[in-house]
């Protein structure tokens, strides 16, 4: 022990006294943090805390109009599911409808009204308040409106259907504009000008993929994303589960989309030539005696040129497989045929989806179960009327460059993502002294707003749907709020309406729920007076409660025979394509991946979802045949130029076996350069390098009609995929032998009996 | 010439008994709060309004789920309302200070912010719905709230089986419903694991089963999901 004198004693009471200060300090950290209950101050009546309570509403990321059941808890969204009630989806719900989520708790969500301080399309937004943005764009209609000038106003919105469509055509009434415009990127134009041309009703009809025994889809890829893409994989799985009656499917497209790998058969037919195989298919039906109606000798006639030899040749199918396709399609019952982008989006694609109607006539499809079955007409507007195709965008911003626009509306829609560059769409905006925006998030187009007033989310706000391509019965349902608004913003419905009032032509309601309840009031009124409730009231709650309506009145008409001139007008000509097929060897399919139109690249959920057919999340990629990279001396990760007349995008390649070789696909989403942090400067936007080729028959750009060149950058990046990674290290993990090889091998093999 | 290492050993001594001075200081230290602390009169926390469940739940016999409603359909027991207490202080000892705190709150609509006492960690879950349905006694877990002027964790009753006031408003014997917890329990698995394995769910309620080893909720996955 060491003699310790004062000073040593000093630093020892020092020692221990920090010493037991820290003992204290230390026992105290880590005790469990003080945490408050926060009660109420007015409990709420619709909720118990720590217990869900579910809302029933509408999907609103598509068109679709699945019906969707909404699990809150406190009065926050946890959870979307289907609502196994509604007839669309029966309970399923695909990826985006999920992903809602994300569009109400999105970081980059706008939480109030900004006015463009700076120069337009600059990040100098100022926020300012509701009134202010209000008055700003209310004394602007309001000086075009009262001097007569109401033309010079322009609304342009995302496709809105059911009474909202009414408020907003009121509107448009009230400033004194027809100037009123839906703009979908995939609404399908051509389908409508065809079932027009064949039928007789600008109407989408019902394709009961469900009790079908055969289907010819021609580039309809039914499953991931066209019409109603929820309602035909139920289809689809019942038309599977037949056991010895099974459904046979068959995709005929250049490009396997998920729908050609859940197809029992994939036909690859030269891109654009779908008509001419379904009218070849067709010859055959009525030459070999299936169809045997009245009109079978102008039937005759006008099919006489598409004999299978010459389609054969023409679609780059064999003959064999033709006459094997129109025989089983024949002779199956019910069979059906469906055409999709794939085949509407040429230049022939009016023609071919008039073909494609005719195969199914003369199949005896029409008004039949599992077959074409025609709806009755919606109980509510659907937004087709007003839907503007490229021609109408294109007259649109033609007058913008005329100075014939004073003001723009925008609401939800981003068209300068999806309209070509050619289309110059972005350029001719900048002519219009005055936009203004009511988006929930800035995007491409809003970017170029004066104003934003930020519109609540479906899931804030009310409306309600009537999905026309429906379930071949009359149906709707109603969108309600399942949560009080989590910001600054209003519902699109009573912003127009503010508006209204302001320029003193106020509309005959109060608010979006006055619109919808009255809407839903007259339907109410139309009903059967027997077997209805006892009051719209008691109506309305049950409505609310079961999230959907709807009347069994499944119609069959006859209406629906085509007469001679439309016999006689049948034809399909060879597609055109833009560009020299020398100079630009490969026609360029863009398709839908999982963002539907770009609009859900903003959705992180989204984003990391893995492509369905090439398991690629977070980017673009260029598909091309195993071949057509052999011959260029491209692999996997190459980054590459596309180009076309109109411009090029760059993205990397990636081998993909099912795709013809004179063909190269990229999917449609990503490429955004202003769309919140998760969708900026991702990946390239293919839809930009598309020519202006337009389908005279159905006003719309043929997507698929663009021809383009590889032009390899020397530069490689890696492809981020979930499956299948390329790279095996020399180790052959996965070996692989020819058909050839295989049958020799197994040949050689000795067979020995093993005796008894 | 000899070199001692004496004086440089001298000041390593030193330094080395101010660090064993030091480390002793730290257990002290540490063992002196426990003792301080771990005393359900000076653990309970300070509340916002000094309210007293004796007042209410022992001397005026208001039931527990009078104010705690979701107890019966909820995981979570939930406090009541500034509004739920302004329901009864509208009239009821309207002069006095506290309640005029209370009423303060209600005026500027602003909520009491209570500070939690009855603690879980976020791994565990745990549902008064199931437990108060099944007849358990909320004073199973939570002690004699009845008696507590200020709720603390550790102040539960110490004297063995006791009668516990069942949620059904009935007077029920401990060895039937539910055995009290002691003061040596603290909010551990134990507590939790000790009840889980002398009951069983007979029709929906808790009943003692003396044998044991019942398979009542004893998966990892009853509470830890």
């Amino acid at each position: 022990m060491p003699n310790i004198d004062r000073r040593d004693f000093i630093k020892l009471v020092g020692a221990g006294g920090v010493g037991v200060g820290a003992g204290v300090v230390l026992r105290e950290s880590i005790k469990h943090p003080k945490e408050h209950l926060i009660p109420h101050v007015l409990a709420p009546e619709d909720y118990s805390s720590g217990v869900a309570t579910w809302y029933n509403s509408v999907c609103s990321m598509c068109s679709a109009g699945c019906g969707i059941s909404v699990r809150t808890r406190e009065g926050r969204a946890k959870k979307i599911e289907g609502n196994p009630s509604h007839a669309v989806n029966q309970g399923g719900l695909c990826a985006v409808g999920q992903a809602g989520l994300q569009v109400l708790y999105n970081p980059d969500r706008l939480t109030g009204p900004l006015l463009q301080s700076a120069n337009r399309g600059s990040d100098g937004f100022t926020q300012i308040t509701w009134e202010d943005g209000l008055t700003r764009v209310a004394s602007r209609l309001d000086v075009l409106r009262a001097a007569g000038r109401g033309n010079r106003i322009a609304l342009l919105t995302r496709g809105v259907g059911g009474h909202l469509a009414e408020l907003l055509e009121s509107f448009a009434e009230g400033v004194g504009t027809d100037q009123l415009h839906h703009y979908d990127y995939d609404h399908p134009h051509a389908l409508y000008a065809a079932n027009e041309r064949f039928f007789g009703k600008q109407h989408l009809p019902y394709y009961d993929l469900s009790n079908t025994r055969h289907l010819l889809s021609f580039g309809a890829d039914y499953l991931a994303g066209w019409l109603s893409p929820v309602h035909h994989s139920l289809g689809f799985a019942n038309s599977r589960h037949g056991g010895d009656n099974r459904g046979y499917f068959v995709q005929i497209e250049p490009r396997m989309s998920p729908s050609g790998a859940a197809a029992d058969e994939w036909v690859p037919a030269k891109p654009g030539t779908e008509g001419i195989l379904a009218l070849g298919l067709a010859h055959h039906i009525v030459a070999s005696g299936h169809y045997e109606g009245e009109d079978i000798n102008e039937w005759k006639d006008v099919l006489s040129a598409y004999t299978l030899e010459k389609v054969a040749e023409e679609t780059d199918v064999s003959e064999s497989v033709l006459r094997r396709l129109a025989e089983s399609f024949a002779n199956a019952s019910p069979s059906l045929a469906i055409g999709g982008d794939g085949a509407g989006n040429n230049s022939n694609g009016v023609d071919t989806l008039v073909a494609i109607n005719a195969l199914n006539y003369l199949a005896g499809n029409v008004g039949e179960v599992g077959g074409v079955i025609f709806n009755p007409d919606p109980a509510g507007a659907t937004s087709h009327s007003r839907q503007a195709n490229y021609q109408t965008l294109a007259q649109l911003a033609e007058s913008a460059r005329a100075g014939e626009i004073d003001v723009l509306i925008l609401n939800d829609v981003n068209p300068v993502f999806t309209m070509p560059l050619a289309s110059e769409f972005k350029a001719a905006l900048a002519q219009i002294p005055f936009i203004v925006s009511l988006s929930s998030f800035i995007d491409e187009t809003s970017a170029l707003a004066d104003v934003i007033l930020p519109s609540h989310t479906y899931l804030e706000s009310w409306g309600d749907a009537f999905p026309e391509q429906g379930v071949g019965f009359s149906i709707g349902a109603v969108s309600q709020p399942v949560i009080a608004p989590l910001y600054n913003t209003k519902a699109t419905g009573d912003i127009v309406l503010d508006l209204a009032r302001r320029i003193g032509k106020p509309m005959r309601w109060d608010s979006t729920e006055d619109c919808i309840k009255d809407g839903w009031n007259k339907i109410y009124q139309e009903s059967d007076s027997n077997t209805r409730t006892e009051s719209f009231e008691s109506f309305w709650t049950a409505l609310l409660k079961a999230g959907v309506w709807g009347k069994k009145n499944h119609l069959k008409t006859d209406t629906s025979r085509p007469n001679a001139n439309t016999i006689a007008s049948i034809g399909v000509d060879a597609p055109t394509f833009s560009g020299d097929a020398e100079l630009y060897p490969f026609v360029l399919q863009p398709y839908r991946s999982g963002m539907h139109d770009g609009r859900a690249a903003n959705l992180p959920w989204i984003q990391e979802l893995p492509d369905a057919m090439t398991s690629v999340v977070y980017g673009s990629w260029v598909e091309i045949n195993p071949k057509t990279a052999k011959d260029l001396g491209l692999t996997e990760g190459d980054l590459v130029d596309i180009e076309s007349v109109e411009g090029a995008v760059r993205a990397p390649i990636l081998v993909y076996p099912a795709i013809r070789p004179d063909v190269i696909a990229m999917p449609i989403g990503q490429g955004h350069t202003n769309y919140g942090r998760y969708a900026s400067n991702r990946g390239a936007n293919p839809l930009e390098i598309l020519s202006p080729l337009v389908d005279d028959n159905s006003g719309n750009v043929a997507s698929n009609a663009t021809r383009v060149k590889i032009v390899a950058t020397g530069k490689h990046v890696e492809i981020v995929k979930t499956g299948g990674k390329s790279r095996d290290l020399g180790r052959d993990i996965v070996q692989t032998t020819g058909g050839d090889d295989h049958t020799a091998q197994t040949n050689s093999i000795p067979i020995t009996v093993i005796p008894t | 010439m000899n070199v001692s290492i004496q004086p440089a050993l001298k000041s390593l001594q030193t330094a080395a008994l101010i660090a064993v001075v030091a480390v002793v200081g730290i257990f002290v230290g540490y063992f002196i709060d426990f003792l301080i602390t771990d005393n359900p009169e000076v653990s309970a926390p300070e509340q916002p309004i000094a309210f007293s469940h004796k007042i209410h739940a022992g001397d005026n016999e208001i039931p527990c789920q009078y104010c705690h409603t979701e107890a019966r359909r909820s995981p979570s027991a939930g406090v009541p309302s500034v509004n739920k207490c302004m329901g009864c202080h509208n009239e009821v000892a309207t002069e006095s200070p506290l309640i005029r705190q209370v009423s303060e709150y209600w005026e500027n609509k602003e909520p009491i912010p209570w500070v939690k006492v009855h603690d879980l960690p976020d791994f565990v879950h745990f549902t008064h719905k199931r437990h108060v349905q099944a007849g358990i006694a909320c004073q199973t877990c939570h002690g004699p709230v009845e008696t507590m002027d200020k709720i603390s964790v550790h102040s539960r009753n110490n004297d063995g089986p006791t009668l516990l006031a069942s949620t059904t408003g009935e007077i029920m014997n401990s060895e039937t419903s539910a055995v009290a917890a002691t003061q040596n329990d603290h909010w551990e698995m134990g507590l939790c694991l000790n009840c889980h394995k002398q009951h069983d769910v007979v029709d929906g309620k808790a009943v003692r089963v003396d044998d044991g080893g019942f398979d009542n909720g004893l998966d990892c996955w009853t509470c830890h999901k």
